[in-house]
């Protein structure tokens, strides 16, 4: 046959020509848009135009199988429609919106899931739709099947929550939208049911082969294919379908609601003359021929309203002419720009109102900290006012109290003094050295009373942790180290038990101790700009001896000074000399024990040791 | 030493027994005429105020301070001098003290001779006080035609010539000058020109 070699020849050419048609089967289509092609065969004499209609149709079974089931229409066609060659183009449903898209076919063959999806998108005409072996009108005839072994242990929709199942597409009819449109209108909990499926893809029977090897627990199939393996002799009758719900006229089990058969649609590509001659010879093709029994179908009848589909679709939220949310939201924005630009300005103010509020409590932050910080001040020159006073107060007080009998005895001394320049006899100075000495005595009254008033109160004893009284009382001194710039380390151990000692007697040690260190380090700063100061407090405890120490790296003291404990000797130019008399004072009161000794290279280190009792 | 001004009261006023005895013990061995009170009401009420004398006063006392008993003085006219001797001493309290009058302002312990060349000086002032006092006094018992004759007395001018401006007798004049001599206790017209520069310094 001269013209089917010569055909064959084209193809490839074609082929070559558009690679994107690559992957199509050697009876391609052509690149060549809307134009019909019209071959003009050179005969012997008399020159014949054949014309080549591409047709598409849905592989669901895979490209053979499709072949198989659709080559016998269109030879029917070729036979009913003269000077026509048909070519078939089994696709996958991509393939297919692919094909309509760029009009590279004239007609197309597929389930009424893709009939809407691609005739709402793309300009097609449905010609006609298959017909069942079912019953007289009954064109319903797909639908989802929900397929399980026979011995599982499944018989409802719940069961199958989160197992393993298979189905063909997201976007294909009979193998997953019909049946997942079903369980949301049964009220079932799709996502739940769908949380493990695989997406198996043409051809269909895969999904049941997978099944039989018990790789999926359950498959998600078109109505009908497996009633047609097991016919065809590829399965054993082993599997049963899940809430089978087939109406009396419909032979196959299905778990879905039924929608109609498969259509036949002309793209723009085909001509109205065309399409006619098409219908016409679909319609007149009679149930028994050899086209319609490999087609599986009775007939073909006017096309049938795919709404229940479109339904579906909408409910599905998938439907072609269902924009996504933000093109509709831009769309709705376009035809409202007031309420636009109140929601952008709304939008602007919140923003600046956030800012606002974040400047405000920033600033509020810091005037809390500065408060706080001008409060500690405050608190210290208070402290520091009120120190000053005492001392005032006693100094005046103690300074006017032996004033008086200093003035005294030196007018004894001049009277005395006089009587010698006036040669008085010796018995006469008697008296006077008499009141001399009654005055001495009335000092050192003086100065007993002044130590009875300042011995303080008996001191209040109590169980206390130590630990916790040295991190308080370094509160108490914190804002002056941070001031000075002052780190400072606490070694503390670790469960030390409760002490029975006078726990403000005790703080007001630590307080003296460590401010002499803090006035040691300030000293040692204005002699040596890159020495660190630090002062180190540590705590110890072992055999009901409490051990605490505090150590500088300041000025240090020499070995005369360490011994110098007494009040009012002080090595501080400002200094009363009293800080570590307290101490002294408090520590003896424990029965404990003070030492100053030097620290290399310089520094000092203050050890206290007290016995403690402990509770009981 | 002027026996006069040694025979003079010396008052101690201090409330602190040790320096009240102390002191007198003190002066007494310096010969002066020495009487202690413990405040400054006691001494108000005691002492022989209109007379010359002296007066040591402490400053900080109970009952009475030392500036109140010093105010006292003026106000009554008291020839007696005052010395402050006090424990507490400020500068201000110094030149308050001495603008009131006193004569001197001294802090405990004092330096003995200090304080006896100050009684002395403060017993001359007091004479001189009363003096001026007594002078004050008969001026102001004079009439107002014995004032007029005794500014034109000091004012140097003679017998006649008074006589003629005030229009009276000679004779009245002669009188009058012989009864202002005799009340200001003046033995000259000059001397009596000296209170009356006195009375009006």
């Amino acid at each position: 046959m001269h013209w089917g070699l010569w055909l064959s020849a084209c193809a490839v050419i074609c082929s070559a020509i558009n690679p994107a048609l690559a992957e199509m089967p050697t009876d391609s289509v052509s690149s060549q848009r809307g134009a019909q092609r019209d071959i003009v065969i050179a005969d012997a004499n008399q020159p014949v135009a054949v014309k080549m209609i591409d047709v598409a149709v849905l592989a669901t079974r895979g490209k053979s199988a499709a072949r198989h089931r659709w080559q016998p229409t269109m030879t029917w066609l070729e036979s009913h429609i003269a000077n026509s060659r048909f070519m078939l183009h089994p696709l996958t449903l991509d393939e297919m919106a692919n094909a309509v898209e760029q009009l590279k076919v004239d007609f197309v063959i597929t389930n009424p899931g893709q009939a809407v999806q691609l005739g709402r998108q793309f300009d097609l005409s449905w010609l006609v739709t298959m017909t069942s072996h079912t019953g007289e009108s009954q064109t319903n005839s797909i639908g989802s099947a929900l397929v399980v072994r026979r011995d599982s242990p499944y018989y409802s929709v719940e069961q199958l929550y989160g197992k393993p199942l298979s189905a063909v597409a997201s976007n294909a009819f009979g193998g997953y939208l019909s049946l997942r449109h079903h369980l949301i209108s049964q009220g079932f909990d799709a996502n739940a049911f769908f949380s493990r499926v695989r997406f198996l893809g043409f051809p269909i029977d895969a999904s049941l082969y997978q099944l039989r090897d018990k790789h999926i627990e359950a498959a998600v199939v078109p109505a009908c294919l497996l009633e047609s393996m097991v016919t065809d002799g590829l399965l054993e009758d082993n599997y049963r379908v899940i809430q089978s719900r087939s109406p009396a006229y419909f032979p196959c089990q299905v778990t879905s609601e039924l929608y109609p058969n498969w259509s036949f649609a002309k793209t723009q590509r085909a001509t109205n003359e065309l399409a006619k001659q098409m219908s016409q010879a679909l319609l007149a093709m009679p149930a028994e021929s050899e086209a319609a029994i490999a087609a599986r179908a009775s007939g073909w009848t006017s096309p049938v309203s795919l709404l229940a589909i479109d339904k579906l679709y909408q409910e599905l939220n998938m439907h072609p002419l269902h924009l996504p949310w933000w093109q509709e939201a831009f769309i709705w924005l376009d035809d409202n720009q007031q309420w636009g630009w109140l929601l952008f300005v709304t939008l602007v103010l919140l923003n600046g109102y956030h800012f606002w509020l974040e400047y405000c409590f920033n600033r509020n932050k810091k005037q809390l900290e500065q408060a706080l910080h001008r409060l500690k001040h405050n608190g210290e020159l208070l402290e520091h006012a009120q120190r000053v006073a005492i001392v005032g107060e006693l100094g005046t007080s103690v300074a006017h109290e032996i004033n008086q009998p200093l003035a005294a005895i030196r007018n004894y001394t001049e009277a005395g003094l006089l009587r010698i320049a006036k040669q008085r006899p010796l018995e006469d100075l008697v008296p006077v050295l008499e009141k001399i000495q009654h005055q001495v005595e009335r000092v050192d009254n003086i100065v007993q009373r002044l130590r009875t008033m300042i011995k303080k109160h008996a001191a209040e004893k109590k169980f206390i942790d130590i630990n916790q009284l040295i991190i308080d009382t370094m509160e108490l001194l914190d804002f002056r180290l941070t001031k000075l710039e002052i780190p400072y380390r606490l070694s503390l151990q670790t469960s030390l038990p409760l002490c029975y000692i006078d726990p403000i007697g005790l703080q007001q040690v630590l307080v003296n101790l460590v401010t002499n260190a803090i006035d040691a380090c300030v000293s040692a700063q204005h002699t040596d700009v890159t020495w660190q100061p630090e002062i180190v407090i540590e705590s110890h405890y072992q055999d009901n001896v409490l051990t605490l120490t505090v150590s500088d790296n300041g000025i240090g003291i020499s070995a005369e000074q360490a011994a110098a404990t007494q009040a009012f000797v002080s090595t501080k130019t400002q200094g009363l000399g009293l800080g570590l008399a307290i101490c002294r004072d408090v520590i003896e009161d424990h029965a404990g024990q003070m030492s100053l000794s030097p620290i290399a290279p310089h520094g000092c280190k203050v050890t206290i040791v007290i016995p403690v009792s402990l509770p009981q | 030493m002027n026996n006069r001004l040694t025979n003079l009261p010396v008052y101690v006023v201090d409330d602190d027994q040790s320096v009240r005895e102390s002191l007198a013990f003190l002066l007494e061995e310096y010969e002066f005429n020495v009487a202690v009170f413990s405040d400054g009401q006691h001494f108000l009420d005691n002492a022989a105020l209109t007379q010359p004398g002296c007066v040591i006063l402490d400053s900080r006392m109970p009952v009475l301070r030392g500036q109140q008993v010093h105010q006292h003085l003026r106000d009554n006219q008291s020839p007696l001098a005052v010395i402050y001797l006090t424990g507490h001493g400020d500068v201000p309290m110094a030149v308050d003290a001495l603008q009131a009058g006193a004569v001197n302002f001294f802090q405990k312990p004092v330096n003995a001779e200090q304080l006896v060349a100050a009684i002395n000086l403060a017993l001359e002032n007091s004479m001189q006080q009363l003096d001026k006092l007594a002078s004050i006094d008969a001026y102001q018992s004079l009439t107002e035609r014995e004032k007029d004759i005794l500014g034109l007395i000091v004012a140097g001018k003679r017998n006649q010539k008074i006589a003629d401006e005030l229009c009276i007798a000679m004779r009245t004049v002669e009188v009058h000058r012989a009864s202002l001599l005799k009340k200001f206790a003046a033995k000259t017209v000059a001397e009596l020109a000296y209170i009356y520069g006195v009375l009006h310094s």
